[in-house]
């Protein structure tokens, strides 16, 4: 009998049973060895996640797309203005560019510090001191990640922002402070990351660059940082992620001044520190909640960014 | 060039004019694991040398300690002597990177760098300083020459070293290998993991290699050693348990072991 693909010659009447694929239906759900049953209450869960990805995303959208649909604001202007006045009654103006300037600096600033010094104890627990690196440091890490971020906010307050005083003067307050805090706070992020990226490339590539005769600071950079570049790339965007999306800790320490900063050290505001700031100050439905929401949704937007940017190393990473 | 040379080293006379490497009562531990037992074996210049045995037996111990890969295990320990151009090679004050230019080694399993060909093959002229367009593209050239490999890649030097099959991968680590001029190549099972025919490209290029350095293969493979080696070491349990030239060893071997061995009664 010729049996085409996807058909069945084999019809429901069939006496023996024993090889034949059982049909989905609540008896098979029910039955305790069904293999069915496992795949129902995964496929439920997975659907429950994309479900909530999926309407976060929708409302975020809908909501934040209110301030130009509703309330009439040019998004052009709200992109690119550069004064936040909402309390104005005549001449109020909702210009964000200051606060995407801001989460982009602190961000940046924030990557800076914590790529080199991430990278480079990453290298130092997996390269040159296996054993007590490993030992040392790897509890450091998980301790550093679990410490809330509020406490690295705190640390801020009460060290880095003096130091900056006495340092530059002024108040101390503004984009470095904040930098340097969640530059702190994401290091342990890429520095894990980056252990387990340069733990991955395969030992055979060392032993090639010994056996060729490399020292081992030649093999760390010219095999073993080549072989892991997209995952280190990977571990410093995601630290960047979370560097964006960090609200209380900059909060903080950045001064919360809703203007354009001249400076690193002036007071300013990131896109996060708008929104838990001005919130509850807030009524439903006004003009000042919908820019917020604006705002969230830029910070969404640049998730999404942050994800295909991963994705996009990751898929490079692959070696063909 | 090996060594900041230092008075305390011993220089021997040379003993015998065609040896390049002679090995005297070496001993590796693993640990608690006494992985090779007082060996003592010569490599022969311009030869190849086959070590052949069972598994475990400390082939690739041996092998490694002769370039100090071994070092790079922690829990690896050597005593004994490995004489190459009047020095000992396990003494402390051996320069191993500049060793591992002079003896160089290829590995069971091709393990080329993921990069182009061309960056393969320059790799190790990085590694010693080697600079200039022109030199660097001269040396690939002829390194690739050597391995038997250029006719086949030399269209397509940029691409990745990993879209070569199997067989060219191998005898692109060869390439890599040769490129330094070393003096010694160390090759454990470079065909174990190959087919036939890349296996026998893989013989008829160490055969052509004879010419310009002393080799020393491990292999598996009876029929192998027997076609391509000069002389055979017979390895078992750590031991030395017959060194002879190649064509005697394989007619008229001289302990019950090597003979069973060698015709495949164990293994
Ligand atoms: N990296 C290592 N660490 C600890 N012990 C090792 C290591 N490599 C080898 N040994 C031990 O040393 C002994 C010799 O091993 P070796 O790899 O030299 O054998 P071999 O003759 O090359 O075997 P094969 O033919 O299977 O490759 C074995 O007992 C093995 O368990
Ligand atoms: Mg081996």
């Amino acid at each position: 009998m010729i049996v085409k693909n996807g058909e069945s010659s084999l019809d429901h009447k069939t006496v023996n049973r024993r090889l034949i694929k059982e049909n989905v239906s609540y008896r098979t759900f029910l039955s305790r060895n069904s293999e069915n049953r496992g795949k129902i209450l995964i496929f439920i869960c997975a659907s429950l996640i994309m479900a909530a990805t999926m309407s976060i995303t929708l409302f975020l959208t809908l909501q934040g797309i209110r301030s130009f649909t509703v309330d009439g604001l040019n998004p052009i202007k709200f992109l690119t203005g550069i004064h936040w006045n909402p309390e104005s009654h005549q001449h109020a103006s909702y210009g964000a560019l200051p606060f995407i300037f801001g989460s982009f600096t602190v961000t940046i600033l924030a990557a800076l510090i914590a790529a080199p010094i991430g990278i480079g104890s990453a290298l130092f627990m997996t390269e040159i001191a296996k054993t007590w690196g490993q030992k040392m440091l790897q509890p450091v890490i998980e301790i550093l990640v679990g410490i809330p971020s509020v406490v690295y906010g705190l640390i801020g307050l009460s060290v880095i922002v003096p130091f900056i005083r006495s340092q530059f003067g002024g108040l101390g307050f503004g984009m470095l402070a904040a930098a340097i805090v969640v530059g702190i706070m994401i290091l342990p992020t890429v520095a894990s990351l980056a252990a387990d990226a340069i733990k991955s490339v395969p030992d055979e590539w060392r032993q090639a660059s010994y056996a060729l005769g490399a020292t081992k600071w030649q093999t760390i950079y010219k095999v073993v940082i080549p072989a892991a570049l997209p995952s280190l790339l990977t571990a410093v965007v995601l630290g960047m992620a979370r560097a964006f999306g960090e609200a209380l800790a900059v909060q903080m320490v950045i001064g919360n001044a809703k203007v354009l900063p001249h400076s690193l050290i002036e007071p300013a505001a990131t896109l996060t520190t708008m929104i838990t700031l001005s919130m509850g100050h807030t009524t439903d439905g006004s003009v000042l909640n919908d820019a917020l929401w604006s705002l969230g949704l830029i910070l969404l937007i640049m998730t999404y960014i942050f994800i295909i940017l991963i994705r996009f190393l990751s898929k490079r990473g692959r070696l063909s | 060039m090996l060594t900041q040379l230092k008075e305390n080293i011993v220089y021997p006379e040379p003993k015998k004019q065609n040896i390049i490497i002679e090995v005297n009562e070496l001993n590796v531990y693993y640990k608690n694991n006494h992985a090779v037992k007082n060996v003592s074996l010569p490599i022969r210049e311009r030869s190849i040398t086959a070590l052949i045995g069972p598994s475990g037996c400390g082939k690739s111990t041996f092998l490694r300690t002769i370039n100090r890969m071994n070092d790079l295990i922690p829990g690896a320990k050597c005593q004994g002597e490995i004489m190459y151009d009047g020095i000992n090679l396990l003494d402390k004050k051996i320069d191993v990177v500049a060793l591992r230019k002079e003896i160089g080694m290829v590995f069971q399993k091709p393990n080329p760098f993921p990069k182009s060909i061309y960056e393969n093959i320059a790799m190790p002229l990085k590694f010693a300083g080697i600079r200039g367009k022109k030199r660097l593209n001269d040396i690939v050239e002829e390194s690739l020459y050597q391995a038997a490999l250029l006719d086949e890649v030399k269209d397509r030097l940029s691409q990745s070293a990993l879209s070569l099959s199997g067989g060219q991968q191998q005898r692109l680590c060869i390439a890599r290998a040769l490129a330094l001029k070393p003096k010694v190549l160390l090759l454990d099972e470079p065909t174990s993991a190959l087919d036939p025919v890349s296996s026998a490209k893989i013989e008829d290029l160490l055969l052509s290699l004879k010419k310009q350095v002393s080799l020393a293969v491990v292999t598996h493979n009876m029929q192998q050693a027997a076609r391509i080696a000069d002389q055979t070491a017979f390895f078992y349990e750590g031991e030395v348990v017959e060194y002879n030239d190649t064509s005697i060893m394989f007619t008229k071997p001289v302990y019950k072991k090597t003979e069973d061995y060698i015709n495949g009664r164990f293994g």
